[in-house]
């Protein structure tokens, strides 16, 4: 177990410099392609030659690789790597340490993922429990046309529908019903707000889980399936245990191993849902800072974000792999 | 050559009867038909969008601006938008860049996620271990995040003006982030088959490795492939909406209908709410009928649901 685990590690922290040079060489090539991003600090000043170099040295842009299309530029990345393994992520183009940027923008998105896995687990578990346990009837046939629809909803067009059709109205009745501060008010309010975080966040929130729950729900159903009608169930009906009892323990428990690697995968699907979320929505996260430095080619703060979200990423799966062996006692890790 | 003959025969002949019961079993259900038709319906649209529309969308009159929808007969059917651009014409020559990128991107990430997948359950060792890592790589960053990033980077580069131009950056993307699907399923089709008694007497009888790949252990694995490719149609047609949404996927003067919902969608309630319905019904018939074909296509396709 404890071999596994850290083969497992090291194996993930090789993925993160894989991954770290992947991003490495396409933002070189891109700058080696269209000219340089620190002429993005100036704006629309023209600057002199001096003051483009000062700048080019401050954000470790001044390796004259950055002018030979072709040259990987592997100096300026290990000195990256370094500055990294000390702690140091850099500064944007204002200056500000993107260790600040992420600490305002993590807990918003964090927020988020809680109201989003809550809508998983809740409409994917129960719809998925009552489809597998109706199999054929009606209720199941409902439910998988549900999913379908869900599936064919981009996340996008559920947020553009919502925030232009539906805000406005609502808003206006729940102020008018309510009160402009009331509760309801402030739930439909068409963006985020900074003293109300978590009841602004409910509906995108649950909007990005609806839209991703669709998957969800066909594995938990068929997860449920493959138990209904295995030979342990079938045991535990034959000594008199209790339908209830039946479900809940012999197979809501045992269907759960490939719910819980699901949420490791699924993961990674919400995180590119909250650029567009949040993008929308104007919530200050992860996503949206990303985005407004993908609009300022910021490459420091972009390379930094993709690369502490990819780190994570491996993160949830190694625990992922190891819930799998907890929960399921087949499987042994050596 | 006799014995491969019959080796041909024998592993041809059982792909296409499980295909013919794949067939019956869709036919079977009425809602295939009615996405089939669907789907069909607008890849003719993409392919031949003058039929439908003789007015060239590009040329926008603003003095026939904001005509609402004026049934067929009228020279602005489906109405004009707030520039004076027939609406009919850009839903019917929007359709050509959503689909043309749909089928360039699953036909490119089926052919690297085949040949890689095929290759590292092959021959293990070394290749799948590279394999392995480099799926790895491209899965732990999210499409959307590398798209975000790559598109942006690279908007400057122009890639000239024809049809295949506007769309081969975001296809170049959504490949590179959408092989690794296929590359698992063959994998593990290959690993799975590759030790059958047939593969190894195809082996004894001195085949070469390519052939044992392709006529003996391929047709394994194009099954479970195959359910997957409707879907995955169906998720870059919405892919393509969201980045042309973002500003950075197929760029205007180019029409897309991910364009056209995002520049419709703040006159819906201005009082022209069409501007909006209009393509996100196109953009939501296509992409539910290959949701319904690939779904019911999965469940034929799976032997545990017999």
């Amino acid at each position: 177990m404890v071999s596994y685990v850290i083969r497992r590690v090291l194996l993930g922290l090789f993925t993160v410099l894989l991954v770290l040079l992947l991003l490495h060489l396409l933002t070189t090539l891109a700058i080696q392609l269209n000219g340089n991003p620190a002429l993005a600090f100036f704006g629309d000043h023209v600057p002199t030659a001096s003051q483009l170099h000062a700048v080019e040295v401050r954000y470790g842009l001044g390796d004259s690789c950055y002018q030979q299309p072709g040259n990987p530029c592997l100096g300026p990345f290990w000195h990256r790597l370094s500055e990294y393994a000390h702690g140091d992520f850099g500064t944007d183009l204002e200056g500000r340490p993107l260790t600040d940027l992420l600490a305002q923008a993590l807990p918003n998105t964090l927020r988020l993922f809680v109201i989003v896995t809550i809508t998983w687990l809740i409409i994917g578990m129960l719809l998925g429990s009552v489809a597998a346990r109706f199999r054929g009837r009606p209720i199941d046939h409902s439910i998988r046309l549900t999913s379908v629809l869900i599936d064919a909803f981009p996340v996008f067009v559920m947020l553009v529908v919502y925030r232009f059709i539906f805000t406005v109205p609502l808003t206006t009745w729940a102020r008018r019903t309510f009160g402009s501060d009331s509760i309801p008010a402030l739930l439909f309010k068409p963006s985020y707000s900074e003293e109300h975080p978590w009841l602004t966040l409910i509906i995108p929130g649950l909007l990005l889980g609806l839209t991703g729950c669709a998957p969800f729900l066909r594995l938990v159903r068929a997860a449920q399936l493959e138990n209904y009608n295995a030979e342990h169930v079938r045991t535990a009906r034959s000594k008199g245990l209790s339908n209830a009892h039946v479900t809940a323990y012999h197979i809501v428990r045992n269907s759960s191993v490939p719910v819980v690697t699901a949420v490791g995968f699924v993961f990674a699907d919400a995180l590119s849902g909250a650029v567009i979320t949040e993008g929308v929505m104007n919530i200050r996260g992860m996503g949206n800072l990303l985005w407004q430095s993908v609009q300022k080619s910021d490459v420091s703060v972009v390379v930094g974000i993709v690369t502490i979200l990819s780190v994570v990423t491996i993160g949830v799966m190694l625990l992922v792999d190891l819930a799998y062996a907890a929960l399921d006692p087949r499987i042994r890790l050596d | 050559m006799t014995s491969a003959a019959v080796d041909l025969e024998v592993v041809t002949d059982q792909p296409g009867g499980t295909w013919a019961t794949v067939g019956r079993h869709m036919l079977r259900r009425p809602d295939v038909i009615l996405a089939t038709l669907v789907s069909l319906f607008f890849i003719v649209v993409a392919a031949f969008p003058g039929l439908f529309s003789r007015t060239d969308p590009q040329h926008c009159d603003i003095s026939v601006a904001k005509i609402k929808p004026q049934g067929f007969g009228h020279p602005h059917p489906f109405g004009t938008d707030p520039s004076g651009c027939d609406v009919l014409a850009q839903l019917a020559h929007g359709a050509r860049p959503s689909l043309l990128l749909a089928f360039t991107v699953v036909g490119a990430s089926l052919i690297i996620g085949i040949a890689l997948g095929l290759l590292s359950g092959f021959y293990l060792g070394w290749v799948d271990a590279v394999v392995s890592r480099l799926l790895e790589v491209f899965l732990v960053i999210p499409l959307l995040l590398a798209a975000l990033l790559l598109l942006s980077l690279f908007r400057n580069i122009d890639a000239g003006d024809g049809d295949f131009a506007t769309i081969v950056q975001p296809a170049i993307v959504l490949t590179g982030f959408g092989w690794m699907g296929y590359t698992r399923y063959v994998r593990a089709a290959v690993l799975e088959s590759k030790n059958l008694d047939y593969v190894r007497a195809a082996r004894a009888l001195g085949a070469s490795d390519l052939r044992l790949m392709f006529s003996h252990i391929l047709p394994n694995a194009i099954a479970s492939v195959t359910a997957l490719v409707p879907t995955a149609i169906a998720g870059v047609i919405s892919a393509e909406a969201v980045l042309a949404f973002l500003g950075i996927g197929v760029r205007p003067p180019a029409i897309s209908w991910g364009i056209m919902i995002s520049s419709g969608a703040p006159w819906f309630t201005g009082g022209y709410p069409y501007l909006l319905l209009f393509p996100l019904g196109c953009l939501l018939a296509t992409v539910l009928s290959f949701v319904v074909i690939g779904d019911n296509l999965r469940d034929a396709l799976d032997p545990k649901l017999k």
